[in-house]
């Protein structure tokens, strides 16, 4: 191994220098750097969000910067009555529809794609290089593609298809992704043993594969469900007339130029976290009963 | 075995070309079509085949600013995503002793990316802006006398906006390549006499290579992609390759800009495949 | 009558993509009811073999007939056969009761049912008590017992055992074996146990069949294969053995003397069927137990006796006999097993000079292949 060839080849004297002892219980001094960089890591990466939680609960005099005036709900009720702040209920309404279909066609087709890469089949680089691709094109070129696809055709773009379609042509790229990860820890000896003891293939898939990755499926879940209900550039030109949350927020952040703008982004926020923590939920409850070691990836 | 194995995988991989040829084959042909198209002037294409929107595109001073700017972009978010996304995975990995505490710490990193990103950028104003949290600290403080305008509304504040968005996905693909390093490898250059900075040197970055490198495929894609951040960040002062795309659609120009997207696209999948080229990603992610 | 159990390959082969070729034209009968182990070292093609006859892998060539049927191209599930595999494949997420009753709840048994089978199941194997466990809590030997009760519940005719020992501990699996045997009594079907093990082999089969790159050296009952080896291959795997060889000098009076390389002329029998010539070059075997350590001077009666003389390189104590490993012939090993009684009598150190004798009758040629 070159890397042991190479640290053999450090002076003795450097290298006993440099050598690092057995701890004695405490933590060396890099511990702390990395600590404090992971800390101030977090801090600013709540620290904007946070900033507009609370400006959220300003009362009628709030401006857009602190100091904070007040403390109320005005924005909050501002922003589901005012007509003039767009349809916030409908697009809300409209994201989440949008994302739950995002998530599950993106835990089945994903699946299956990490299933039929497990084996060579003629043609599969040519489907890995398509779906980098997909991956890593520039999402506003693809939405504007798709709306002149359907132009063409003839086809009316929506939310709930040209824009369904687009996004998932950003979320299983990812899923597939992550299903890899996740397969490669999958034995296949479990497979043969099933197909040994008399599974069909059907029966091996539900009663052995589904089971054992449940976990890895509820992140590929967690990962299309935030994609989507985040997803701005591809849906932008393909949701048709009715605008998701992302678009709505967009159109308003151009036209409103109060909190209830903030206010918007501190529900969105509760909504999020509410789904996504049933879903962790869920995980920590299945990896329980399975009595694995908590914490195992 | 009944079925022939390649049939079985197409049947499995046919819900994914489903989506695929429809939503990114297609719809990159017809761009590539247009981008050969004249325009009438008022948004109407004439089909015919001319290389005068590619020639436009490629030799307009215009376009070299574009891409230095986003280029510019590119490199600083890709090199401080880079550095804060190692040490951060480096941190969780091999400083963190409960794995349980690991991955309650990375899902703690994972959790602002549950709200939405245009709101995330908003909430830059009320901290960077001149009325803003830190100005407003720091002329307490007394340690400046005027607010800083540079915080927000420039490059600065672009490339703080980019890192904070993505820095995320520089920490998930490194983090699951650190964390299926044998930890018996370290403890052999530890015996060998390896110092940290060695064994981070040696061992710790060839053996995340691919994490690496799937985290700066996927930073310098979205950075090369995006074009609302820049705009909005730089208070307009800055333009992108796409921010200039979306104008240009706006206006209806719609084979000028489909020439720009697919020059921008190429150059795209071109940086990929180059750094596909130094890790096989598909052997490395599935092992 | 042909028995439900026992197993004929015919000229079984197998090559991956024309080239490569794992296993060539294979024939061998294992009788019903028989204990049959298949021993080489790694990549010699015994895994494929088990993995033709459970169905796991197709042949590329022969025949594969299992109670009188040929079962090639016929799923695991219709051949009768059940296979545990090497770390035993447990299934993560399932209790010990689920693993077990996992292949009557695939042919729809209703719950009560299988759990009653299995029940019954547990109890052969005593695990009763930890039927409500997950595989990973439980430890090397249970996970076996699991393994063996999952694949025997199909009551097969034919369990197939891919080195179901070697992630076990010395003493476990010292254990294990007298537990593999048991289970193959009382269950009274043919066992194909694949291994590289060669204690283990000669301790467990009723038929030992020794594989190298692909062919079979030698088939037949334990004794026969580690006593009477047929060639070098079979001599130097079994273990047990010193082989030299030479050139044959003369022959007569039933013997032959043949000399090898710088050294001293040695003697042995002829072998019945085995032809040999003046100027053949030949392989003959001495059991290292067969070997007597004498000191330099003492008598010997060169009628009867071979003698080399030799030094001590090592020396091991194993319990019940000491290894004595000697330079007797020219990189190549030699060793000695003397009896632990009759070493420490005269222990001999490192360095001693001694005369490695062995009654010329107990020398055996061999088949030079």
């Amino acid at each position: 191994m070159s890397a042991a060839q190479e640290t053999a080849a450090l002076a003795p004297a450097r290298a006993k220098q440099r050598a690092i002892s057995p701890s004695r219980g405490g933590r060396p001094w890099t511990f702390y750097v990395l600590a404090a960089l992971f800390t101030f890591y977090v801090v600013a990466l709540y620290g904007p969000m946070i900033c507009i939680y609370i400006l959220s609960f300003q009362d009628v005099r709030g401006g857009l910067v602190f100091p904070m005036k007040g403390l109320s709900l005005h924005w909050f009720i501002d922003l589901f009555t005012q007509v003039r702040t767009g349809d916030v209920k409908g697009a809300f309404d409209r994201s989440i529809k949008l994302a739950i279909l995002v998530t599950v066609i993106t835990v089945v087709v994903s699946f299956m794609a990490a299933m039929a890469f497990r084996r060579r089949f003629p043609g599969d680089n040519v489907v890995f290089s398509l779906m980098i691709g997909s991956l890593v094109a520039p999402g506003l070129v693809l939405g504007i593609g798709v709306g002149l696809l359907f132009n063409a055709l003839g086809i009316d773009t929506s939310w709930y298809g040209s824009a369904l379609g687009a996004q998932l042509s950003w979320t299983l790229p990812f899923g597939v992704l992550v299903m890899f990860a996740v397969m490669s820890r999958f034995n296949p000896a479990w497979e043969e043993a099933a197909r040994d003891l008399g599974a069909t293939p059907w029966q091996t898939i539900r009663l052995v594969i589904i089971p054992v990755l449940a976990p890895g499926l509820v992140a590929v879940a967690l990962f299309g469900f935030t994609l989507s209900y985040d997803e701005f550039a591809r849906t932008l030109q393909t949701a048709g007339p009715q605008n998701t949350l992302p678009l709505e927020i967009w159109s308003m952040t151009l036209n409103v130029t109060s909190p209830s703008l903030y206010a918007l982004g501190t529900v969105t926020t509760i909504i999020s976290f509410t789904i996504i923590g049933t879903a962790l939920g869920a995980i920590v409850l299945m990896q329980k009963r399975r009595g694995a070691r908590a914490g195992g990836h | 075995m009944t079925v022939s194995r390649p049939l079985v995988g197409w049947l499995y991989i046919s819900p994914l070309m489903l989506v695929l040829i429809p939503f990114f084959v297609l719809p990159i042909l017809v761009v590539m079509v247009a981008s050969v198209f004249e325009t009438d002037g008022f948004g109407g294409l004439i089909p015919t085949f001319t290389l005068a929107n590619y020639r436009n595109v490629l030799t307009s001073a215009l376009t070299f600013n574009l891409y230095y700017e986003t280029v510019k972009f590119t490199v600083l978010t890709w090199f401080f995503t880079l550095v804060l996304g190692f040490f951060i995975a480096y941190f969780l990995v091999f400083h963190v002793r409960s794995p349980l505490l690991a991955i309650g710490l990375f899902l703690i990193c994972t959790v602002p990316f549950w709200t939405s990103n245009i709101i995330r950028m908003i909430s830059w104003i009320p901290l960077l802006g001149k009325e803003g949290l830190i100005n407003s600290a720091l002329l307490r403080l007394g340690l400046i006398h005027e607010p800083l305008t540079f915080l927000l509304y420039s490059s600065f504040a672009v490339v703080v906006a980019y890192v904070h968005q993505l820095t995320i996905f520089m920490i998930v693909p490194i983090f699951n390549s650190m964390a299926r390093i044998d930890k018996r490898v370290v403890e052999a250059a530890v015996d060998a006499g390896a110092s940290r900075l060695d064994i981070m040197r040696l061992i710790v970055v060839p053996l995340s290579k691919s994490g690496i490198a799937l985290g700066s495929i996927f930073v310098a894609s979205i950075v090369m992609g995006d074009f609302f951040v820049t705009k909005v960040m730089s208070g307009g002062s800055s333009a992108s390759v796409v921010g200039a795309f979306y104008e240009d659609i706006s206006v209806l120009q719609y084979p000028g800009a489909a020439a720009s997207a697919i020059v921008l696209t190429v150059i795209l999948l071109a940086m990929v495949s180059l750094i596909l080229r130094t890790v096989d990603i598909r052997k490395e992610i599935t092992q | 009558m042909v028995s439900r159990g026992d197993i004929e390959l015919a000229g079984l082969s197998k090559s991956y993509d024309g080239v490569h070729s794992v296993v060539h034209g294979i024939n061998l009968k294992i009788p019903d009811g028989a204990y049959c182990c298949f021993l080489g070292p790694s990549g010699c093609g015994k895994t494929t073999i088990l993995r033709m006859i459970a169905g796991h892998e197709d042949p590329t060539d022969g025949e594969i007939v299992i109670g009188g049927e040929n079962v090639v191209g016929l799923a695991p599930v219709q051949r009768g056969t059940a296979m545990m595999f090497q770390s035993y494949a447990l299934f993560p997420h399932l209790s010990v009761r689920d693993n077990i009753a996992f292949a009557l709840r695939v042919r729809g048994m209703s719950k009560a049912d299988r759990y009653r089978q299995t029940d019954a199941m547990i109890e052969k194997v005593r695990l009763t008590e930890l039927a409500e466990r997950l595989p990973a809590q439980l430890s090397g030997g249970q996970q076996q017992r699991v393994a063996l009760a999952r694949a025997a519940i199909t009551e097969p005719r034919v369990l197939l055992l891919d080195e179901p020992l070697s992630a076990l501990d010395e003493q476990l699996r010292v254990q294990m074996r007298l537990e593999l045997q048991r289970m193959q009594r009382e269950l009274g079907i043919t066992f194909v146990h694949v291994t590289h093990s060669q204690l283990e082999a000669i301790a467990l089969a009723d038929m030992v069949v020794v594989m190298e790159a692909g062919q079979i050296k030698q088939a037949g009952p334990a004794r026969e294969v580690y006593a009477s080896p047929m060639d070098r291959y079979v001599a130097e795997f079994l273990g047990g053995q010193n082989v030299l060889s030479g050139k044959v000098e003369t022959i007569e009076g039933g013997r032959l003397m043949f000399a090898q390389p710088d050294r001293m002329t040695l003697a042995a029998p002829l072998r019945g069927n085995l032809r040999v010539g003046i100027g053949d070059r030949i392989d003959v075997a001495v059991r290292r137990d067969d070997i007597e350590l004498l000191r330099p001077n003492a008598a010997i009666s060169p009628q009867n006796q071979s003698a080399l003389s030799s030094r001590v390189l090592a020396i091991e104590y194993q319990g019940s006999f000491v290894k004595v490993m000697l330079d007797a012939i020219a990189d190549e090993e030699f060793v000695a097993y003397v009896p632990e009684r009759v070493f420490f009598k005269d222990p001999l150190s490192i360095g001693d000079v001694v005369l490695a004798t062995w009654a010329i009758d107990h020398a055996r040629l061999l088949e030079r292949t």
